[in-house]
């Protein structure tokens, strides 16, 4: 394999920049976009060449948009605080909740579990709607529509299925002898839970809890049918600021750079546990 | 020793019923989660028994599987069943094509292929609704980016998503953009963890590389592959982010796949006996698949845990 | 009153019964090896005794007390496993501290117990090395003393010279039994090495078919098996054996054996007629002037002793063992005659295969 000659060496570079080119353009341009203001994005053809602002980001955070048809209140900080709220504690339920349910999957053998196991996994796979829409009505009943704990609570079902099969796998890779060994040296089942099998467990709780925080970030449809306004995530948000009229260009860029950099930030600082856990989720499971 | 033995022996009993108990407490919430997603799914299918549309609540009434049969002579699921299946169809293959293209490019574990395989990541780390939003900027008719590009091949006056002979191609484009890194990422994986020996053997034979590639590496590779392209299969046929932040499943029907018109159906038409048939007939569709899917995915996640 | 004593216990997973009734006691300071082939479920019992696995039907008593209440780290017992079963991520002070530190023992009580087990066991050198960079043996060492850090009344011992090199596992045959009366417990000790059982055991227990079917000191195992089975497990090579009845007239009570007549004692004319297997270790079967014909087949020599497969002229093939200093060792090809030493000898029913007594 490693007789390529000079030839194939550069057809692959070629290939490889391209596959680069056709996945990173528009993160890159899209940003640049964000740092310009509306008569520079205007401009055809369009160049790089620009006096990079920052009024876009300003004008988001303070939540003053200027428009051609004068001054606009959105109030974007607030989809972002939702988005940042919503996600981290789904994400910490589903940790406390998932992480015992996966150890007990993983360790007894019982028929409930099985049953448990069998139905999440079958629905791991059914369109969102299907639940949700009945759900809408329920929550409407309930009272749980645009709250955040009806939304937290919905999205259990992106976090905690996922946190279930990962860490299922993780906890089933530990020799129940060395819980044993912790138990018969005098240890509760509690403690040997907590001082053993958890830490040994925790690389697949860490690219867990990184996906499901990513998936509930990214979700768009839940918060679409069951959240108003002021309770939705930047997916909706964003959704939102394009339909508002006059807005400036320069400013939808900026939102969907700052709504889509803690997922990326996150990918790229914590890649090794989120491949492992792509690949685990998808393979090991 | 045996004085200090007898005194430690301070008995403490634990309960029987705790220890037998242990487990059904700790699953309790992925139990509630199951009674979470029972409820509403036997509602859904109850509802699409039911004559019911909210703005007629006067109509209200149970009609065993009316919803269902009228979807027979209702040319608007026919195209509904139609657009999901291409798109489904055209994204999945295409991704796989493309997918298992970068996973070859990248196999050898070289410092630029991983930076190269890191990078790729990020799309899949975008959310499809912004990912959407992205490209809808980029295409836009006056300042579009890749509206520019195309004038500059001699195309003018490309409409994107707002023509209804290219709207469909411009959806499955930022399908392809945010999904195929999730296929590389399996299929590099799986590349990854073949075993050496075959490969060493016919590089010795000297034996064409075509020929290794379709006899040794594909085969070998094959339950990624069905694994990955399930996996997609599943998701794409219920794709709803990408078309309705891009188009709201237009322009006209042509983008009216499963889930966005049991939307319209839902909260613009209030047709709920409607909307939830269609769930349900997708749900039965994705089933299905699903159990196939299952099946494969036990078996590779059996070799998986062979492995380690 | 003995330390440790299981009561009828059985065990079964779904139908299949792993444990049929097993009764055994164990006095403060004794060390029992438990002995059987693997799938035996040797390793279960240690889990049942420990706690960690639910026996289906039986009790368990430590120090008098039924236990079946009571949880593992209540139980006042020490195991170490086959597997080592380290906790990865402590170091290996940290894993022979845990016993100490789970009674909530001073920090200076903590250390100089760790300090004690790891100097007996001399492994001072590696105690700040985590599992993954001690060697085997070190690895095994470790997981004793963490056993024995907390001075358990009942010390479980699961196979724990099976994944170290021979060298090793013969070092430690030597120390363990010294160190195993110096902690005072009452060990129970699982191996399928039947050296290791007769170097460590004051009993041996025999386990077959989900039942003990000797209990016995090693001794008395190796010079009164109580069945065929047992006899085969004690003794390498393992015994010869040989389908034969047992007759008695006027000349005495004997037996066919290879062609020949091998004199039993009189004790055995109550059982003439019945169908027996003729069981003779190869270290019994004497050379010399005397006895059955046979011609030596194949010489392999085993360090001490020499093994020679002998064939007598009506076709029968045994082993006999000879010590490699013995004078004269016959070469193959030879023909020599071989005599049956009675201590090595033992008659079982075919049947059964329980051992027949005259």
């Amino acid at each position: 394999m490693d007789h390529s000659s000079s030839l194939e060496k550069l057809l692959r570079s070629v290939a490889i920049t391209l596959v680069l080119v056709f996945f990173l353009f528009p993160i890159v341009w899209i940003f640049l976009m964000s740092l310009q203001t509306n008569e520079t994005i205007l401009r055809i053809p369009p160049s790089i060449a620009f006096t990079p602002i920052i009024d876009n980001y300003t004008a988001l955070i303070t939540g003053q948009l200027r428009t051609a048809a004068g001054s606009l209140q959105l109030n974007f900080m607030q989809n972002m605080f939702n988005s940042v709220l919503l996600s981290v504690c789904s994400v910490a339920l589903s940790l406390v909740l998932g992480v015992p349910a996966a150890y007990a999957f993983a360790r007894f053998k019982f028929r409930l579990g099985e049953d448990i196991a069998f139905t999440l996994l079958s629905f791991r796979f059914a369109p969102a709607l299907l639940v949700l829409l009945p759900l809408s009505l329920y929550f409407k009943t309930l009272g749980l529509t645009n709250t955040y704990i009806g939304l937290i609570w919905v999205y259990q079902l992106i976090c905690l299925p996922l946190i279930l099969w990962i860490v299922r796998g993780y906890f089933e890779d530990i020799s129940p002898d060395i819980e044993h060994a912790y138990r018969i040296a005098g240890n509760s089942w509690w403690r040997t839970f907590t001082r053993i099998s958890i830490p040994l467990a925790k690389p697949g709780i860490a690219a867990a809890g990184l996906l499901a925080f990513i998936f509930a970030w990214n979700n768009f449809v839940f918060a679409l049918i069951l959240a108003s306004a002021d309770k939705q995530p930047v997916t909706v948000g964003a959704l939102a600021f394009v339909t508002a009229s006059g807005i400036q260009y320069g400013q939808i860029a900026a939102a969907i750079i700052i709504s889509i950099t803690p997922t990326l930030a996150l990918a790229l600082y914590a890649q090794r546990y989120l491949v492992e856990g792509l690949s685990m989720g998808a393979v090991k499971g | 020793m045996t004085a200090a033995a007898t005194e430690m022996r301070t008995p403490v009993k634990q309960s029987r019923f705790m220890r037998r108990a242990l487990p059904y407490i700790l699953s309790l919430p992925a139990l509630l989660m199951c009674i979470g997603i029972l409820i509403p799914f036997f509602t859904a299918v109850y509802y699409s028994m039911l004559r019911y549309r909210m703005n007629l609540p006067a109509m209200k009434g149970f009609i065993w599987f009316q919803n269902y049969v009228n979807f027979f002579t209702d040319p608007k699921f026919w195209n509904t069943v139609y657009i999901s299946l291409t798109y489904a169809f055209l994204t999945v293959v295409l991704e796989l094509l493309l997918g298992l293209g970068i996973a070859l490019l990248l196999q050898r574990p070289s410092r630029f292929n991983n930076i190269a395989s890191i990078l790729l990541l990020l799309p899949l780390m975008t959310a499809p609704a912004l990912a959407a939003l992205m490209w809808k900027l980029m295409t836009h008719p006056d300042f579009g980016v890749l509206s520019y590009l195309l004038t500059l091949v001699g195309i003018h006056d490309f409409k994107w998503a707002s023509n209804p002979d290219t709207a469909l191609f411009t959806v499955v484009l930022v399908d392809m953009w945010v999904y195929t890194p999730f296929i590389m990422i399996l299929l590099l994986a799986g590349l990854r963890s073949l075993p050496k020996a075959p490969f060493e053997a016919a590089a010795l034979d000297g034996v064409p590389r075509s020929f290794v590639f379709f006899r040794i590496t594909l085969p070998m590779l094959m339950p990624y592959i069905i694994t990955a392209t399930l996996f997609r299969l599943l998701d794409s046929i219920q794709q709803f982010d990408i078309i309705y932040a891009m188009t709201q499943g237009g322009p006209g029907d042509k983008l009216l796949v499963f889930q966005v018109q049991a939307y319209l159906d839902f909260f613009q038409a209030t047709n709920v006996g409607r909307s939830a048939a269609l769930m349900v007939i997708l749900w039965a569709i994705t089933y299905a698949l699903s159990n196939v899917f299952i099946k494969q995915w036990l078996k590779l996640r059996e070799r998986a845990h062979g492995a380690h | 009153m003995s330390q440790l004593a299981i009561k009828s216990l059985t065990k079964s997973y779904g139908a299949f019964k792993v444990f049929d009734g097993l009764s055994l006691a164990a006095d403060a300071g004794e060390i029992v090896v438990i002995f059987g082939g693997s799938g035996t479920g040797k390793t279960i019992l240690l889990r049942l005794i420990a706690g960690v696995e639910e026996p289906t039907g039986g009790v368990i008593e430590i120090g008098g007390h039924d236990v079946s209440d009571i949880a593992p780290e209540h139980r006042g017992v020490g195991m170490a496993f086959q597997n080592f079963a380290l906790f990865p991520h402590m170091s290996a002070a940290e894993n022979i501290a845990t016993p100490l530190r789970a009674v909530g023992a001073a920090e200076d009580k903590v250390k100089a117990g760790v300090a004690r087990v790891a100097k007996l066991l001399k492994i001072d050198h590696v105690l700040n090395h985590a599992p993954r960079e001690l060697s085997n043996g070190q690895k095994q060492r470790t997981a004793l003393a963490r056993a024995l850090a907390a001075e358990p009344q009942i010390l479980l011992l699961d196979d724990p010279l099976r994944n170290v090199d021979a060298k090793l596992r013969f070092e430690m045959r030597l120390e363990l039994p010294r160190l195993l009366r110096q902690s005072g417990a009452t060990v129970l000790y699982v191996t399928q090495d039947y050296k290791e059982a007769m170097a460590l055991a004051d009993r041996i227990a025999v386990l077959a078919n989900g039942q003990f079917v000797q209990m016995a000191t090693p001794e008395d195992i190796y010079m009164r098996p109580a069945t065929l089975g047992v006899a085969r497990l004690f003794g390498d090579p393992s015994i010869n054996t040989a389908d034969t009845a047992i007759v008695a007239d006027g000349s005495g009570v004997h037996a066919a054996v290879g062609g020949t007549r091998v004199p039993l004692a009189d004790s055995y004319r109550s059982l003439a007629g019945r169908d027996v297997i003729f069981g003779v270790r190869p270290e019994s079967v004497e050379l010399g002037s005397s006895g059955l014909e046979a011609e030596v087949m194949a010489v392999t020599p085993l360090n001490e002793r020499t093994v020679l497969l002998l064939q007598s002229p009506s076709g029968w093939e045994f082993l006999a063992s000879l010590p490699s200093s013995a004078a004269t060792i016959p070469e193959a090809g030879s023909r020599v005659r071989a005599s049956f030493a009675a201590a090595g000898t033992h008659i079982f029913d075919r049947q059964t295969g329980e051992r027949l007594d005259g």
